[in-house]
């Protein structure tokens, strides 16, 4: 089989990524599948990077990994979760359900990825920074597409205070 | 500026990407821990980035970059408010299992 | 100038009343609708203050109109005929509705015949409003009254005012509406709600043959419209019947003028003499094959099956002796002196038609004679006051319908002139006599009123005299030109039909003087009663007294244009005023509707419907007996009453009488059979519907289908766990099911 490094690259970091978003789901204390998580966020990093999308792949680390994942622990950690375990997994009709169609759904995208063929491009228009850098990515951004960044920062804002409020116990 | 197409086809990674999404579904819809189940959704909101950026490579098209972008600026907020959400009715209720909170049924 | 033409000229401008005359209509409206919405609030004084003032109003500008259609230069242009038509007034206003090819217009039409029944409705309408003032004084529910009596007044205007068919329909279903409304004015007491229903349905029932008749009348007129033009040969006649056929397309086929028209054309032309066109059959239409004559023959008999539904005929009559539940004023209006003449009056404007139909006038005069005397022999044995007045009624309308059966429509109208003015005081009276004696009725419990009554008893008496035909009076006036064109009348297919209407006639004016002479000399005459309600009776207001002597005055004053030969005195003595027209003595009612029913009598000696044969017996002679006619029934009754019953006080009363007595006190037990014959069958009828297809099948069906519903959500409601993950998880079926649909799509093209 001719493989070649790149290849090579994507399988170790795709099965990494398969396997600890595997022990996400399947993990009994809710530490494990947060650590899990955060494996795969790295790993998924590694992909982002082989993609040439270099700035995607910092922010998730940042983002993601770094600001979302230790929420999830603090919350964890806050509601002292760690003992809650799960004695008894119950098959309920709704879970087979769910399961049957998890897997349906991933025989259909399955079937559709393999019948989509790939319509490269190999030229950049002229002009145009390197592929994936920030200055690509935050030129596009802060010109074309200003509104949407400003209407996220306005989500972010009402995120935070939902949350604030949300979360005191008296108001 | 020329850049040679992805020696990897772009075809695995959508793969990839579509056992992540249904790995992620397939734990919101089985998992009774609403942590865990909030984790899934994360999965999800990840596989729906990595097929992003995969095609975004195939078109050499930045735009698919900025999509991905603002999926992870849209998880931090709903991840944001989730756990908010998590929190106040564990104080409520004394339990995060999706099976003990059943107030809107018949 | 002349002073004749003072008379004569119009003193308000035909043109300018042509365009107002909706207003004599609007104005009682518009007070119906303040009475009824704000009478409450406004008081006692505004709301009768309003009531007669729109009254008043209407009777000042029917006063202008009865002296416009004097003027000769009053001319209207008939669309029918292409012709100017004189001595009227019209007003279009407007296009109401078009089916397809019929349409009807709101159009107003005053000419002499309107003229007269304008200002008897509102003169006496004006009076009763006054006298109704005081009437109802201890009232509560005054506002609603005069409400109801304003839009009477409206309605009843509309009827007599309208150029076609549909609009006096409108007023025809508008005056019963108003009756009932009034008969059942006191609602509380549930036997006098029953009456005006009683009066409302028996109406309903003369109105279904008036609309049937309507329709066979369009379908008729359109299908000789639709006839070719040359069923005459006289190049003027086609001329005519194009004009007309196009008349009947714009104002309709209903309008009063273009079935005049259509009268005119339709027999064979005077002077080639064709076939007659009556016999021949209709060409085209729903009612082909049929014969003209015939057709018109039906539709007469079914407008006077609808005119005796309102005008309270044989078979319809019923209802209005039990239509005195209603206050005494409504008796004296409606049943009296307005609504119970549209029947009458809507005769005599088809009159154009009815001369065509021999057969139909043979019926109409019958059914007023058999009326008429059926009517006064079940007055004989009432008790009830106002009932024997109601009665009274239907027997003069039966005289009414007699005179137009027989051609002398004049003298119809004559005698409903002078009716409305006496029959108008003798309800009054009524009422005064209520009013003094704490609603008492029965006048077997009356008596010796003419001590304490005075005013009420002279123009009771006078109005008595007045219907039962003493000479000086007018009642005898209008009775005998009635009876004497109906001994003179020869009726086509029919030539017994007048001798037998004299003849009932004459036995009913013997009845009419016996019950009425019995009703004065029992209740004013002699000692009062020992069962009287109050010890003494007291003479009412002036309000109320005021229109009582105003009335009886017109009673004796009306004489005027009755006596035959008046204008031929006048003439002699004052030649400048007054011109008599030649030939023989005509009475100065028959002069001033001659612009009217020209059109009638002279299509009736065309076809020869009706024809004046001779009588050997000379007119003052038919005169004298009919006075004596009068003179006799009011002795039998006086000695009956002041002699003979008193003397006999005591013993029993032998069996044969008795049964004769009960048998009439029970009307001859006509309600009971329509009871049996027609409202149980139907009552059994209905509920037998109800108990099984209203509460078996339908409501089974209903709640049937909301069990099932109710069933079926409550299996639904299951659905509802509570379990998100549930939730989610038929999501997530759904986006497969999405998603596989689209990978197909794609797959598949």
């Amino acid at each position: 089989m001719n493989l070649n490094g790149q290849e090579v690259v994507f399988y170790l970091l795709a099965g990494a990524t398969l396997g600890s978003a595997a022990l996400v789901i399947a993990a009994r204390n809710p530490i494990n599948s947060a650590m899990s998580l955060v494996a795969t966020f790295f790993f998924l990093a590694g992909l982002y990077a082989q993609l040439l999308a270099h700035t995607i792949a910092v922010l998730q680390v940042l983002v993601y990994a770094g600001a979302i994942m230790v929420l999830f622990l603090f919350v964890i950690m806050l509601l002292s979760l760690t003992d809650l375990g799960e004695p008894v997994r119950r098959v309920t009709f709704s879970r087979v359900v769910g399961g049957a169609a998890a897997a349906g759904l991933l025989m259909v995208l399955v079937a559709g990825v393999s019948r989509w063929q790939a319509t490269s491009v190999e030229n950049l228009p002229p002009g145009s920074k390197a592929f994936g850098t920030l200055e690509a990515v935050g030129g596009l951004l802060y010109a074309r597409w200003i509104l949407p960044f400003e209407v996220v920062s306005l989500l972010l804002l009402v995120a935070m205070v939902g949350a604030v409020v949300v979360a005191k116990p008296r108001i | 500026m020329h850049l040679p197409g992805s020696q990897v086809a772009i075809q695995n990674y959508l793969l990839v990407a579509a056992l992540l999404f249904c790995m992620g579904m397939l734990g919101v819809l089985v998992r009774r821990n609403a942590l865990v189940v909030f984790m899934s959704i994360e999965l999800m909101l990840n596989a729906s980035n990595l097929t992003f950026l995969a095609f975004a490579r195939d078109r050499l098209d930045i735009t698919g970059h900025l999509a991905a972008l603002f999926v992870i600026a849209v998880a931090a907020a709903e991840a944001a408010i989730g756990l908010a959400i998590v929190i106040a009715v564990f104080r409520n209720r004394g339990t995060v299992n999706v099976e003990d909170i059943r107030t809107m049924k018949y | 100038m002349d002073t004749s033409s003072w008379w004569t000229t119009a003193w308000a401008n035909p043109k300018a009343l042509s365009a107002s005359l909706w207003l004599i209509i609007a104005l009682p409206a518009l007070g119906a609708v303040v009475c009824g919405l704000l009478g409450k609030t406004l008081g006692r004084t505004y709301v009768n203050l309003i009531a007669c003032a729109t009254v008043l109003g209407s009777l000042f500008l029917s006063a202008f109109c009865f002296q416009a259609v004097t003027d000769p230069s009053a001319l209207v242009l008939s669309p029918a005929s292409g012709t100017g038509v004189r001595f009227a007034l019209a007003g279009d206003f407007g296009t109401w509705f078009s089916a397809g090819s019929f349409v009807a217009h709101y159009g107003l039409w005053v000419d002499r015949l309107t003229a007269t029944m304008l200002l008897v409705i509102t003169g006496v309408g004006f009076l009763i409003h006054l006298y109704s003032t005081g009437y109802m004084e201890h009232d509560e529910g005054y506002w609603r009254f005069f409400s109801y009596l304003n839009l009477f007044m409206a309605m009843m205007l509309t009827l007599v005012m309208a150029d076609n068919l549909v609009l006096l329909f409108v007023g025809w279903e508008g005056v019963g509406l108003c009756s009932y409304l009034l008969i059942g004015y006191y609602y509380t007491d549930a036997e006098k709600a029953w009456y005006g229903r009683k009066a409302f349905i028996y109406n309903r029932v003369g109105d279904c043959a008036f609309i049937v008749a309507m329709m066979l009348i369009v379908v008729t007129v359109t299908a000789y419209a639709q006839s070719p033009a040359n069923d005459t040969q006289l190049f003027a006649w086609k001329q005519r019947k194009t004009m007309w056929t196009r008349a009947v397309a714009d104002p309709g086929p209903l309008n009063f003028q273009v079935l005049e028209e259509f009268a005119r054309v339709l027999p064979a032309s005077p002077v080639t003499g064709n076939t007659n066109v009556l016999e021949t059959a209709i060409p085209s239409g729903p009612l082909a094959g049929f014969s003209y004559g015939g057709t018109l023959t039906v539709i007469f008999l079914l407008l006077l099956l609808g005119a005796t539904g309102k005008s309270a005929q044989l078979p319809l009559y019923v209802w209005l002796p039990d239509a005195m539940a209603g206050p005494t004023p409504v008796s004296a209006l409606i049943h009296a002196a307005t609504m119970v003449t549209a029947g009458v009056y809507m005769l005599c404007r088809m009159s154009p038609l009815l001369v065509l139909c021999p057969r139909a006038m043979a019926v109409v005069a019958v059914v007023g004679a058999v009326t008429a005397l059926f009517a006064a022999l079940i007055a004989f044995a009432q008790d009830d006051m106002k009932k024997i007045l109601a009665y009274s009624t239907i027997s003069q309308l039966g005289y009414m319908f007699l005179g137009v059966g027989v051609g002398v429509f004049w003298a119809a109208i004559l005698h409903l002139v002078t009716h409305a003015c006496f029959k108008g005081c003798l309800f009054l009276s009524a009422g005064s006599v209520m009013h003094g004696n704490a609603d008492e009725l029965d006048i077997k419990r009356l008596g010796g009123l003419s001590k304490t009554m005075r005013w009420t008893t002279w123009c009771f008496g006078i109005a008595t005299l007045a219907i039962t035909g003493i000479v000086p009076l007018s009642g005898f006036f209008s009775k005998d030109d009635i009876l004497d064109g109906a001994l003179h009348a020869h009726v086509a297919g029919a030539p017994w039909v007048g001798t037998t209407v004299y003849t009932l006639g004459m036995v009913g004016a013997v009845a009419t003087a016996f019950y009425m002479s019995r009703l004065f000399l029992l209740a004013f005459t002699g000692e009062r009663s020992k069962e009287a309600r109050t010890p003494h009776a007291h003479e009412s207001g002036w309000v109320m007294v005021a229109p009582l002597v105003i009335l009886a005055g017109l009673s004796v004053l009306l004489i005027s244009h009755g006596i035959p030969g008046l204008i031929n005195v006048l003439a002699r003595w004052f030649p400048s005023w007054v011109q008599a027209p030649p030939g023989e003595p005509q009475t100065l009612m028959q002069i001033f509707l001659k612009s009217v029913f020209d059109v009638s009598d002279k299509l009736a000696l065309q076809v020869k419907s009706v024809t004046l044969g001779h009588v050997a017996v000379p007119v003052v002679l038919l005169y004298v007996f009919g006075w004596v006619v009068a003179v006799a029934g009011g002795a039998v009754a006086y000695v009956l009453y002041k002699r003979v019953f008193p003397a006999r006080a005591g013993q029993p009363v032998p069996p044969l009488f008795a049964a004769v007595r009960s048998f009439t006190v029970h009307k001859f037990y006509v309600d009971e059979l329509y009871d049996g014959l027609i409202i149980r069958p139907i009552k059994y009828l209905a509920i037998g519907l109800y108990r099984v297809v209203d509460q078996l099948v339908i409501d089974t069906a209903a709640v049937a289908v909301a069990w099932i519903i109710g069933r079926v959500g409550s299996l639904l409601r299951y659905v509802q766990s509570g379990n998100a993950q549930a939730y989610a998880a038929a999501m997530a079926v759904g986006l497969l099911v999405g998603v596989g649909y689209a990978l197909f799509q794609v797959i598949a093209r």
